[in-house]
């Protein structure tokens, strides 16, 4: 429940932040606590067990790569130029 | 014989050129790639006009970064080697007052990432000492264990140098392989890969049939011990140091779990309000953590943590984008700097001024245009590199 009230919160912040960059933010609010939520009771469910120790290799593989990519986001958006939306200016 | 007089715009192949810029680094062919270098300035040279020869180690480490004193010593080591070397060769050549030898360290004031940021340097350092070409050893490793050869040569040949590989014998694939990897490396990879096999494996029975997965995982955490240690782990893993930083980064995990669930209820109500109250600024700090996994590991929590992203990572300065005052704050706090500074170097470099007490932090309340900012950066960098050098 908790983890899909952050994944709510992550699309709904997806939809509503201005630019690429408030929207790279996120993202990665769905994978850390969306997806660790959701896995942790996964893990919780199975019990200790081996494939609970599979799902938290899981989480932490993905709280390698979600950064990694928000950071290419971010970036590939800055290299092409978008300047990122500061206070007062009008919504895209 | 042609002699040559300033300038240098057309060199052709008899012109005497006015000077070689060699970079160094470790490598099996680099005594060849000396010897090479000095023989091409000794047929062009003459006791009059020598051709001075210049050898260049590039930095992979920046000078105010905790744990590099080995590192800096080790090129310092090499450079005395390359230059007992050289005289070596100008005795063999004749060559002892025809060209004039000389060594330096380029680089320690700045991170440099891809082989442009090198070409760089080394086209600046050449134009300051009027050099024109550019020598290099065919093994030539920018950073670690990867060759980057070819890389750095398009990035050369792209400046006003003339670009020459040295022409030496090269070993075999064979011999590099076990050239770069180490005892170390090997059994930590080994026993790494068997943990990982086992886990997935779901740690059978160790007796009757378990005995499978243990054969299995054997012999596969031997094939990829096998050819894999050369290019796996950044630093040599050592007993001494390598289990007590794995210790601090587990101690790591749960503040980092915690400042994550921290920023997430934060960023959360802010999305969730209707006036949706944001404030995002581009700001640039510099992190004084070593280049490579440490830097990694820091621009990855700053990103896992919601409401900063690292956007690049220009040298030392990190470009983060923040959503949010309380966010920037927090980094500016500089708290998983030091966290990141306890988990490589231990407690006693944890203790050190946050980015907002050195003053290393700015925001970018315009951000820079893409390109002008990025070469004003990168230029500043090398500016300060060459008057250093002077």
């Amino acid at each position: 429940m908790v983890g899909l009230f952050f994944t709510l919160v992550s699309a709904a912040g997806v939809i509503r932040l201005p630019d690429v960059f408030s929207r790279a933010h996120t993202a990665s609010q769905a994978d850390t606590l969306g997806a660790g939520f959701a896995l942790a009771a996964v893990a919780l469910t199975i019990g200790w067990d081996s494939t609970a120790a599979k799902t938290v290799l899981l989480l932490f593989f993905i709280f390698v790569t979600n950064p990694t990519a928000a950071h290419a986001i971010a970036r590939a958006a800055y290299e092409e130029g978008v300047e990122p939306w500061t206070k007062g200016e009008e919504r895209r | 014989m042609c002699h040559h007089t300033g300038g240098g715009l057309v060199v052709g192949d008899d012109v005497a050129p006015p000077g070689l810029l060699v970079p160094v680094k470790r490598s099996v062919t680099l005594r060849k790639t000396v010897a090479y270098a000095i023989e091409e300035a000794a047929r062009h040279g003459t006791d009059e006009d020598p051709v001075p020869v210049h050898f260049v180690f590039l930095a992979t480490w920046r000078d105010e970064d905790p744990g590099t004193d080995a590192e800096k010593k080790g090129a310092q080591k090499l450079l005395e080697r390359i230059t007992l070397w050289a005289n070596e060769d100008q005795s063999e050549f004749g060559a002892k007052s025809s060209v004039s030898v000389s060594t330096t360290t380029l680089g320690g004031e700045a991170y440099l990432f891809d082989p442009a940021d090198y070409a760089k340097i080394l086209a600046t350092y050449a134009s300051e000492h009027e050099l024109d070409r550019v020598i290099v050893d065919p093994e030539y490793s920018l950073v670690g264990h990867t060759t980057l050869v070819q890389p750095l040569e398009y990035e050369l040949t792209r400046t006003s140098l003339r670009v020459d590989e040295a022409p030496v014998e090269r070993p075999t694939r064979r011999n590099r392989l076990t050239g770069r990897t180490s005892k170390g490396r090997f059994i930590a990879l080994f026993g790494t890969s068997f943990l990982f096999y086992q886990l997935l494996g779901g740690f059978t029975n160790f007796i009757g049939p378990g005995v499978f997965d243990i054969v299995t995982g054997a012999i596969t955490a031997l094939v990829v011990a096998l050819t894999l240690s050369n290019i796996s782990f950044y630093r040599e893993p050592t007993l001494a140091s390598s289990p007590k930083r794995l210790a601090r980064g587990l101690i790591y995990v749960p503040y980092l779990l915690f400042e994550i669930i921290k920023s997430n209820l934060i960023v959360a109500k802010v999305i969730l309000d209707p006036r949706m109250p944001i404030d995002p600024r581009m700001t640039k700090v510099k992190m004084y953590v070593g280049s490579g996994l440490p830097l990694m590991t820091l621009a990855n929590s700053i990103t896992l943590t919601p409401g900063t992203v690292t956007v690049r990572a220009n040298d030392q300065d990190l470009y983060v984008h923040s959503l949010l005052p309380a966010a920037r704050d927090g980094l500016f706090d500089g708290d998983l700097e030091k966290w990141v500074r306890f988990v490589f170097y231990g407690r006693s470099a944890a203790r050190f001024p946050s980015p907002r007490e050195r003053g290393d932090t700015e925001v970018l309340q315009e951000p820079v245009a893409t390109d002008g900012g990025h070469i004003e950066t990168t230029d500043d960098a090398h500016t300060d590199t060459t008057e250093d050098e002077q």
